[in-house]
């Protein structure tokens, strides 16, 4: 009857998010770090030309711009973007 | 052996070339060849990569931007209008852009890459040249003879396709390392499953595009690239120069056929100074096409008293090129 309460996570449960906090959090969060930075060089060696650096021939990144269209901002930022020395602890 | 020959020793080539300098007879001979086929029965399409181009003309009929028109039974002939269908395919961008995030209104920064990147001179190319793969995949015709453009053009339009070929392998293998990443992560945070890659899919999608196009090109089963000349100095130099660099595209080059030959017979009559030197240059110059291409040679096709324009023109030409019935 009624909604079933939300199970409360069992030992083992528990156990697997303190092992992932403890070794799998941070490289996931490398994996998606580095697949951050590939999506930003993939989007320039596509999109070149909004930087003025023309790669890609334009009918073809024509086809590939409606699915990098919420990158692009933060893309430009990154690659336009003066760096410094924080740059190596982020 | 003759251009009628070869065609007949080689059935299967179905994809047949003009190339040469402009102006030497390309379209003439494109058109010529269309019609001859055409009348020996076969289903035949002509069509024209050039965006000058002059079908239109030749045919003395509006064709430009029509898709296939018909010119007579069996023979059609188009004239791609490049224009018109890059502004197509922006909207096309527009529209998607526009339903995959629900928007109103394109972002100003996007439109502008979309007008900038149309304006760019490689998009006319680019935009034929995927054109070309409609036409050659639609299937419907038993030949499809391509009026090429100039020889620097060809040779572009050429090395682009290989060009193409590599850059689109390079970021695939980029997009598939991407992936492999995602997926690690949410292994790692025990996520069901990365979404499709659509980006990957398009990029399979415009690689297949250009494999089916360049591959046409350099078919050595399936495609005729016939070398357009007139016997004069600069243009059997420059036609060796660009038959070494299209062998080095793997272009399947089939012969050379000769144009604006001076009829030798005229030289029995009383003609004034100035064509009996022409004549005897030429003489000269067909025995230099001769001892450098040989048998490879096809035809020999005379200078007409008039410009081809029209199907009797263009009937007495086909004529010439590929002789009588046999």
């Amino acid at each position: 009857m009624g909604e079933q309460k939300p199970k409360k996570p069992g030992f083992l449960e528990n156990l697997k998010s303190i092992l992932y906090g403890m070794a799998g959090h941070d490289m996931a969060r490398y994996a998606l770090k580095t697949r951050g930075s590939m999506e930003h060089l993939f989007i320039l060696i596509t999109m070149g030309d909004l930087l003025g650096i023309p790669i890609l021939p334009p009918y073809y990144s024509l086809r590939l711009l409606p699915y990098v269209v919420p990158q692009i901002s933060t893309w430009k930022r990154r690659m336009l973007r003066e760096k410094d020395l924080t740059d190596a602890l982020a | 052996m003759s251009l009628q020959h070869f065609l007949k020793q080689y059935p299967n080539r179905r994809y047949l070339m003009f190339g040469g300098k402009g102006g030497l007879g390309k379209t003439t001979f494109s058109a010529a060849t269309a019609y001859w086929l055409a009348k020996q029965g076969h289903k035949v399409l002509v069509f024209s990569v050039d965006p000058q181009a002059s079908l239109s003309d030749i045919f003395q009929q509006d064709i430009f931007g029509k898709g296939a028109v018909e010119i007579m039974p069996n023979l059609f002939a188009q004239e791609i209008d490049a224009d018109r269908r890059i502004k197509e395919y922006q909207q096309e961008i527009r529209q998607k852009i526009l339903d995959m995030y629900g928007l109103e209104k394109v972002p100003e920064e996007i439109e502008n890459y979309i007008q900038a990147a149309a304006a760019e001179p490689a998009m006319e190319e680019s935009a034929i040249f995927d054109a070309v793969v409609d036409i050659v995949i639609g299937g419907d015709y038993d030949y499809y003879i391509y009026d090429l453009v100039p020889l620097g053009h060809a040779l572009y339009y050429l090395s682009m396709a290989s060009v193409y070929d590599q850059w689109i392998d390079k970021i695939t293998a980029l997009r598939a390392e991407m992936a492999e990443y995602a997926q690690v992560a949410s292994v790692m945070q025990r996520d069901k499953e990365t979404e499709e890659d659509q980006i990957l899919r398009e990029l399979q999608y415009i690689k297949q595009r250009i494999n089916t196009s360049s591959g046409i090109l350099t078919d050595k089963e399936r495609t005729a690239f016939f070398f357009v000349l007139v016997p004069e100095e600069m243009i059997i130099v420059d036609t060796q120069k660009a038959a070494g660099l299209f062998a080095r595209y793997n272009v399947p080059l089939s012969g050379y056929v000769v144009n604006r030959v001076i009829p030798a017979e005229l030289a029995q009559q009383d003609i004034p100074d100035y064509l009996r030197n022409r004549l005897a240059m030429q003489r000269g110059y067909l025995e230099r096409i001769d001892q450098l291409f040989g048998q490879e040679v096809l035809a020999r096709v005379n200078e007409f008293e008039r410009d081809i324009t029209g199907l009797p023109m263009i009937e007495k030409v086909a004529a010439a090129l590929f002789g009588g019935e046999e």
